[in-house]
């Protein structure tokens, strides 16, 4: 729900940088087309997003179950949801977890895919055009597909992963399960999570790169700059804002997180690799505990939104920084 | 522009779901509910109903009232969502099929109709009880089923195996063919939670137990131990992983016609399905299960499906008259005969005269030793998934502690099972 909301904004200004930001919203309105224009899809938002997050809030506050539904009444039970979801331990225990998770991925999907961008850039041809159709096709994948790829990779008894093990060498991999454990499920979801998310940052690092012009690249050269000095002081600094929007996209994108985890182990074994978005799912729709449910994505949004006030404002500064 | 169509879209979208939403209002109210006055909407599951026997049934009842009566075959997968949307709103089914254990999940939610002027048929009385809640039916039985042993006679004739009548006899025989053989002795995945509870029940446990007004756990038990020490003791013969039901993989379709199992525990229609998957080769034979002593058979899961009315149903007397006549002494013996007696009957009146060397005669052998799990609304929370029986189970067999696994699994349950 969220990274709807935020995501148009987002690709927008990537996309379009140096507009828009000065003071427009002040200017008396260019005619009304553009608002007509843009009436349909904010309509849109407003009564598809908008109307189930007032629901949704509105439903936090209600003892909501399979009765409620069937008979449709409603029980105002003021914060009893919220009271239960925070003297949870399974509540903070996800929490937690979500965020480890979150930042172990956005890390490994940026240093991953920063590096195979600046591959891309020094790549001849041919090469290029292998590995761009290759990131192409992983980004491309459908979820689901992956995600069931991936537990046939890693299966019990007939997995590739297993055998691959034993052809190695290693000892114990005869019928090991990869998914034991919350760890270790969660090992396997990031490996697929960081596969298909380091091909939008290669890519995109790669379209900025080829906007900077070699001549700067040359002169640092001249002056005996090493490689890592280059990146540090010459690409890093250009490409700041692709970095920073780059990685406010990855932290909401891995944060809302639910198909990989979920397909791949449901949450288990025993709840282990439970993330407040799969927690949400599992306590709304397979327990029909549907106010608690709410309660939680209500608190996950909020956590959220905090925490990521908090880089917004960092961007926000870092772009004014140059200007000023 | 990509956001401008999909919003269109959206619009578009809308615009369906509210003309759609409006014909649904114009065609309820006192004439609505499954279709209009003149038709009967029926959900019966997949497997359930032989087909002749509900297109003969509905011609009688279409010839005595004159109405249509449209049945559609429902998939167990994702029923209890289907369920409860279909119980939340009017218009949509009339008299619905409910697995026996999930029908006290929807008694108090004010979904089923009161059938109590059924109340005095001469209902099989442990089946009753999965539909009657507080003196209220809210169901009718239709039919029981529960899991016997299938064997495959060739590979336990070439072992030297005999058909066991207590336990013992039954690790001797799966130790045989263990040595005589080189078949897995028996299939037994690590999560086949009703197995573990006959096991239970053997003891004279079971999964949970009222404390006062409430329920809570009780597999932190000497009698659950027990319970889980014999169904490791029967898994340590499989070569399943620790971690997996006996739904993934379907063991009917997917494990057993790979060959090589010399036994497995299943129901009537996954035998049916692994002969088919066979091509109809199989040479299966079958047996109760066996209890600890012979003249005690082991307890089984009751398994089956009760039929209900929708309290919103568009037109309830005439749901009620169907579900009366599908439920009735002619109709529910043509049911048990149209299976082939492989039902367990819902009436005392009706009677069910399995073939020798059949499924049905080893199921309805243990018909009597049926269990049902604990019969409150909250047990359809603990089913759900993630099933903590089934966790407790998968980390009891991987050699965690029994009894600090049991004392998690018997917390979640607590939790869950008092919700409504």
């Amino acid at each position: 729900m969220l990274t709807v909301d935020t995501e148009g904004p987002g690709t927008g200004t990537a996309g379009s940088k140096p507009a828009g930001r000065s003071g427009r919203r002040y200017a008396p309105p260019g005619g009304w087309l553009p608002y007509v224009l843009i009436a349909p899809a904010v309509l849109a938002i407003v009564g598809i997003l908008g109307y189930a997050l007032v629901r949704n809030l509105l439903i936090s506050f209600q003892a909501f179950g399979r009765r409620q539904l069937i008979s449709h009444t409603t029980e105002w039970t003021g914060f009893d949801n919220y009271r239960r979801v925070l003297e949870d331990e399974r509540f903070w225990a996800s929490l937690t977890r979500t965020f480890v998770f979150m930042a172990a991925n956005v890390v490994l999907i940026m240093v991953l895919g920063t590096l195979i961008g600046l591959l891309l850039n020094r790549l001849a041809k041919p090469m290029r055009l292998t590995l761009s159709i290759a990131l192409v096709a992983a980004w491309a994948m459908p979820v689901i597909a992956t995600t069931t790829v991936f537990r046939w990779l890693f299966d019990t008894q007939f997995g590739v992963a297993n055998w691959v093990m034993r052809t190695l060498g290693f000892s114990g991999y005869e019928q090991h399960n990869w998914f034991s454990s919350g760890f270790s499920t969660l090992t396997i979801v990031t490996v697929l999570i960081v596969w298909a998310s380091v091909p939008f940052v290669a890519l995109n690092l790669y379209a900025g790169l080829t906007t900077i012009s070699g001549e700067i690249y040359e002169a640092a050269r001249m002056d005996g700059a090493s490689g890592p000095r280059i990146f540090w002081s010459i690409t890093a600094p250009i490409m700041r804002p692709f970095f920073l929007i780059t990685t406010f996209l990855e932290i909401i994108w891995v944060f809302k997180a639910f198909t990989q985890i979920y397909a791949l182990n449901a949450g288990g074994p025993n709840r282990e690799s439970e993330t407040l978005p799969v927690m949400a799912y599992i306590e709304g729709m397979m327990q029909n505990q549907y106010g608690v449910a709410a309660a939680i994505s209500v608190l996950t949004l909020v956590i959220l939104l905090v925490a990521l006030s908090f880089y917004f404002r960092l961007i926000l500064k870092q772009e004014k920084e140059p200007q000023s | 522009m990509k956001r401008t169509l999909m919003a269109a879209l959206s619009v578009t979208a809308m615009t369906a779901a509210l003309a759609a939403c409006g014909t649904g209002d114009d065609g309820s109210g006192s004439s609505g509910g499954g279709g209009s006055s003149d038709s009967l909407t029926v959900w019966l599951m997949d497997g359930s109903a032989p087909e002749p026997w509900v297109t003969e049934l509905n011609q009688a009842f279409e010839a005595e009232h004159g109405v249509t009566v449209d049945v559609q075959i429902q998939q167990w997968g994702g029923i209890q969502d289907r369920l409860t949307t279909a119980l939340s709103e009017d218009g949509t089914v009339d008299v619905m099929e409910i697995g026996n254990t999930q029908t006290v999940g929807y008694a108090n939610t004010g979904g089923l109709a009161d059938l109590s002027e059924l109340r005095d048929e001469p209902w099989n009385s442990n089946m009753l009880a999965s539909a009657e809640i507080d003196d209220t039916l809210y169901a009718v039985p239709w039919y029981g089923a529960n899991r016997v042993v299938i064997y495959d006679k060739q590979i336990w004739a070439e072992a030297g195996a005999e058909v066991p009548t207590t336990r013992d006899e039954w690790i001797t025989a799966l130790e045989t063919i263990r040595d005589n053989t080189d078949a897995e002795p028996i299939y037994l995945p690590g999560q086949s939670y009703y197995v573990l509870g006959g096991f239970i029940a053997d003891e004279g446990g079971s999964f949970a137990v009222e404390d006062g007004d409430e329920w809570k756990g009780s597999l932190n038990t000497p009698e659950g131990q027990a319970g889980m020490e014999f169904y490791a003791e029967l898994q340590s013969f499989s070569d399943s992983p620790t971690d997996n039901d006996e739904a993934s993989p379907q063991q009917s379709t997917d494990i057993v016609p790979n060959g090589n199992v010399a036994s497995w525990i299943g129901l009537g229609w996954e035998a049916n399905g692994a002969i088919e998957a066979l091509g109809g080769e199989a040479d299966f034979g079958y047996f109760p299960v066996p209890g600890k002593t012979a003249d005690q058979l082991g307890n089984v899961f009751l398994g089956g499906s009760n039929l209900a009315v929708n309290e919103r149903a568009g037109n309830p007397e005439l749901a009620r008259e169907w579900l009366a006549l599908a439920t009735s002494q002619e109709w529910a013996q043509k049911f048990v005969d149209a299976n082939g007696g492989g039902v367990v009957p819902n009436r005392t009146d009706v009677t069910a005269n399995p073939e020798a060397g059949s499924f049905a005669e080893a199921m309805v052998a243990s018909a009597d030793v049926g269990f049902l799990p604990p019969l409150t609304t909250g047990w359809a929370n603990v089913e759900a998934v993630p099933n903590p029986i089934k966790e407790l189970m998968t980390a009891s067999l991987n050699g965690e502690d029994y009894a600090s696994a049991a004392q998690a699994a018997d917390s979640e349950i607590t939790t869950r099972i008092n919700r409504e």
